[in-house]
């Protein structure tokens, strides 16, 4: 075995780069270069420290969203939800906060219910059995009916000093909305790559009545999924209220689309059980750099729509393909062993 | 009864047509389904394919109406190659299959069904439903039929249902090749006439028939040539009374698998009570009890729908036990789940190795590792890759998985492989009962033969092993017991030394034991 990797190695340094990172990886990192360049090349401004701050601050939220999407749909699953649930979180917050009750208490009721709307997706999927893309389309449009309720549909101010500090708190310089995402993306993508619930995530999700006829718990570890989602939008929505200084219910709108377009991007597979949270983080990376990019070289906003529709088409295309080349692989594979 | 040869053959008309398959394979990741397939037919000639299940039939007629696009090989209609990418394209050049499940609508009436997409309509596209009742009447008239074209297809029975289909490939004109898969399987008898009676018109009309079936008798009654295939290779064709039936059988199951039974290492020593199974019901099965003892393997037989699959999917907790106790070394247990089973020490390898068994986006290691989660892991749920690897490492040596490395995809595997990493998988979990629903089903000949020593080493160990099978010689030769079920209800028992094929088949198909009547 040790033999046989040294004398790869041998071979070439590209080789060897192109393993230890994975070819659909490196293909990603060069996308992300291009875009750099490209954008660079129009606008001075693109590649500074303050702009790329900016870019990881605008990514903050739809980077936690991507890891409860990364899950997901690894899982075989799916939210649509997230939007309008961090919007609701973030102004139930601020209201919260506006009604006198203390920051830390006002930030664990939202976390609760935040995660009582996981449960609720997860019990529409598990106990009535619905799509996932359905059922979570029912909680997008009845959280977001919510987020104007609860304010009579006008954004809450913020005036509490701990709270507005959260949005502009930063250590080392980077703000703290920053260090959110990247402590989230360490910490659960060690748990996706190394745990036992990591494991069972991609068995139910490559085929969940064989893995629970494996022992395993489908309902069980799709319903924890869902609630990870519904507190990352909690804590994004809290965030982004702070950053914001105001609780927006009309905030968020299109989070998801987003988040689904970079996890997609970044190599998980629609269909489920195929991907990685470091994908994930090149996918992040890569769609915020294209959202940012686009606004910095003055591409009007109606066809930023457009161009977002369009990297989604990519992502999905670039996924079938994948797929394609692995059912190929294998059958070359089986072929062979036949 | 003699071989019918009473229709002449118009080999030399201009009419006639041929079918053609040279050197036709078709792979799917993990099996050879087809493997260099050659045949011939022509019309006004029926055409027998015969072979085992998992022989490729089933394949092979979905190669023939475009549903599968074969790897290699040419597929000949009057000598012109073609490539059908969608059944569609299949039927509009005159190849149609009729298939075991009903592919009609049952909401639409005979005519509806017969012009199906094609109904006679003026330049607005209106249909004309009277026209369409004109010429749906003409064909059934043609069949010699007692049905009316306004009768919903639904109301009719399953027979007519199955002549409805016929005469929907009979409408187009230019029918030239007409399939049937196992179409007596659920008719009586004076309908089989019914049906046959049909199959000569349409011989006389020089179609090109094919039949699949395994029932010699029909073959000899209805069938001009037999061509016969095995583990998804072409073996022969032979002309109707060229060969005895027995010869034919040969070909088709090509070995004699009564040394590998006789030759087993059987466990002669049997314990104690190890399973207990009391009033057992599902939603699927009917109240069933029997026990299971150290060190024996017990089998279970039936006919499929008999609800052998259901019964153990209820004792293991896969569907809802309504009622009954399950003891466990007379531990009363209960399994809510496949997990609570699993860690009471009762494990299933289920029948369905593709849907229920691999996970097909894990390799070899994740596959083997997935009930293993627990004892791999440290109390905080990370994951030890050492243990990992040992446990993969360990079932990979101990069942003679066939893998370059534990890292590749399951599907890469073949079937038999597969099926052994799957074993593997529950035997790391160190289980007290062992259910193999099928466990041979699909796989080569070699490979079975490994898994039937390995069954009896189970027993050996002291396992209390459960073996579903469809297969009679598979179940007599392994079993020390065979329970016998029909209609979700267990119906009899015979040990290993009164089984015979016959006694079995009879208790299954009509309940008791006939032989003591």
């Amino acid at each position: 075995m040790n033999e046989a990797t040294k004398e790869k190695e041998g071979k070439s340094f590209l080789h060897s780069m192109v393993r230890a990172v994975g070819g659909e990886k490196l293909v990603l990192m060069g996308a992300i270069v291009v875009v750099f360049i490209l954008f660079s090349s129009i606008n001075k401004n693109f590649f500074s420290l303050t702009n790329i701050i900016n870019l990881l601050v605008a990514a903050s939220l739809v980077g936690l969203v991507a890891i409860g999407h990364t899950y997901l749909i690894i899982a075989a699953q799916n939210d649509l939800s997230p939007g309008s649930l961090a919007a609701f979180s973030g102004t139930l917050c601020a209201l919260l906060v506006s009604l006198h009750i203390p920051f830390l208490p006002s930030i664990l009721i939202t976390l609760a219910a935040a995660a009582m709307v996981g449960l609720f997706n997860a019990a529409m999927v598990n106990k009535i059995k619905l799509d996932p893309f359905i059922a979570t389309l029912v909680t997008q449009a009845i959280l977001r009916g919510f987020a104007y309720i609860i304010c009579d549909g006008k954004p809450v101010p913020i005036s509490d000093p701990a709270f507005l500090y959260l949005g502009k708190a930063r250590f080392l310089q980077i703000p703290v909305s920053v260090w959110i995402m990247i402590i989230a993306f360490v910490v659960f993508g060690f748990i996706l790559a190394k745990t036992k619930f990591g494991r069972s995530i991609y068995a139910i999700g490559g085929n969940k009545d064989a893995a629970r006829l494996a022992g395993l718990n489908p309902q069980k570890i799709i319903t924890i999924c869902f609630v990870m989602m519904g507190l990352f939008c909690g804590i994004g929505g809290i965030v982004f209220a702070a950053r914001m200084n105001s609780g927006q219910p009309a905030a968020n709108i299109n989070l998801e689309f987003d988040a689904i377009t970079a996890v997609i991007l970044g190599g998980v597979s629609f269909t489920g059980g195929v991907g990685t949270m470091g994908g994930t983080v090149l996918g992040i990376i890569l769609i915020q750099a294209f959202n940012t990019g686009l606004i910095m070289v003055n591409v009007p906003s109606f066809w930023q729509y457009v161009a977002r529709g369009a990297l989604l088409l990519f992502a999905l295309t670039s996924d079938y393909l994948r797929k394609e080349k692995r059912r190929k692989n294998l059958l070359a594979a089986s072929m062979k062993n036949a | 009864m003699e071989f019918s040869k009473s229709e002449p053959a118009k080999e030399d008309e201009q009419l006639g047509s041929t079918l053609e398959f040279k050197n036709i394979s078709k792979y799917f990741p993990g099996v050879v389904a087809l493997d260099d397939i050659c045949f011939q037919a022509h019309s006004g000639e029926v055409l027998a394919f015969l072979g085992e299940n998992g022989a490729g039939k089933s394949t092979l007629l979905k190669v023939l109406n475009g549903d599968y696009q074969p790897d290699k090989g040419q597929y000949l209609l009057d000598g012109v190659e073609k490539h059908f990418r969608t059944p569609h394209e299949a039927i509009e050049e005159g190849i149609s299959v009729i298939y075991q499940e009903r592919q009609i609508l049952m909401e639409l009436s005979v005519a509806e069904n017969i012009y199906l997409g094609r109904m006679p309509a003026n330049k607005m596209g209106v249909i004309n439903i009277r026209q369409a009742n004109k010429m749906a009447q003409k064909i059934i008239s043609d069949f010699g039929l007692p049905i009316s074209p306004q009768t919903k297809v639904k109301d009719l029975s399953i027979a007519y249902q199955q002549m409805v289909e016929i005469m929907k490939a009979y409408s187009r004109e230019n029918l030239k090749v007409i399939c049937f898969d196992e179409p007596t399987a659920s008719l009586s008898d004076s309908e089989i006439q019914c049906l046959f009676d049909i199959i000569r018109k349409l011989k006389r009309e020089d179609k090109i028939i094919i039949y699949v079936s395994h029932r010699m008798d029909e073959l000899r009654e209805i069938t001009d040539k037999t061509a016969v295939f095995k583990d998804g290779r072409y073996v022969t064709t032979v002309a109707n009374g060229e060969v005895s039936e027995k010869e034919l059988i040969k070909m088709m199951v090509g070995r004699d698998l009564g040394d590998v039974y006789k030759n087993l290492d059987r466990d002669k020593t049997i314990g104690d009570v190890l399973l207990e199974v009391k009033n057992v019901s599902s939603d699927y099965v009917k109240e069933n009890s029997f026990q299971l003892r150290r060190g024996e393997v017990l089998g279970f037989s039936g006919l499929v729908g008999a609800g052998r699959t259901e019964l153990m999917r209820a004792i293991i907790g896969a569907d809802h036990m309504r009622t009954g106790e399950v003891f466990l070394e007379g531990k009363k247990i209960l399994n809510r789940s496949p997990k609570d089973a699993m860690d009471n020490g009762i494990v299933l390898v289920p029948e369905d190795r593709k849907m229920q068994g691999i996970l097909a986006n894990l390799s070899v290691k994740g596959n083997i590792n997935i009930s293993m989660l627990d004892q791999n892991s440290n109390q905080f749920g990370i994951m030890d890759p050492g243990k990992e690897e040992k446990t993969a490492a360990q079932g990979i040596q101990e069942f003679r998985i066939k893998t370059p490395s534990p890292d590749k995809k399951i599907l890469e595997l073949s079937g038999g492989n597969q099926q052994k990493c799957i074993v593997a998988r529950w035997i790391a979990t160190n289980p007290k009962v062992l259910i193999l629903d099928e466990p041979t089903k699909g796989i080569d000949v070699g490979a079975k033969s490994e898994f039937y020593s390995m069954i009896c080493a189970f027993a050996k160990q002291g396992l209390g092993v459960i073996l579903i099978s469809s297969e009679l010689p598979e179940v007599i030769g392994l079993s020390d017991r065979i329970i016998i079920m029909k209609s979700l209800k267990i119906v009899g028992e015979v040990s290993h030394a009164e089984a015979t094929e016959d006694r079995i088949l009879s208790m299954s198909m009509i309940g008791g034991d006939n032989i003591h009547e």
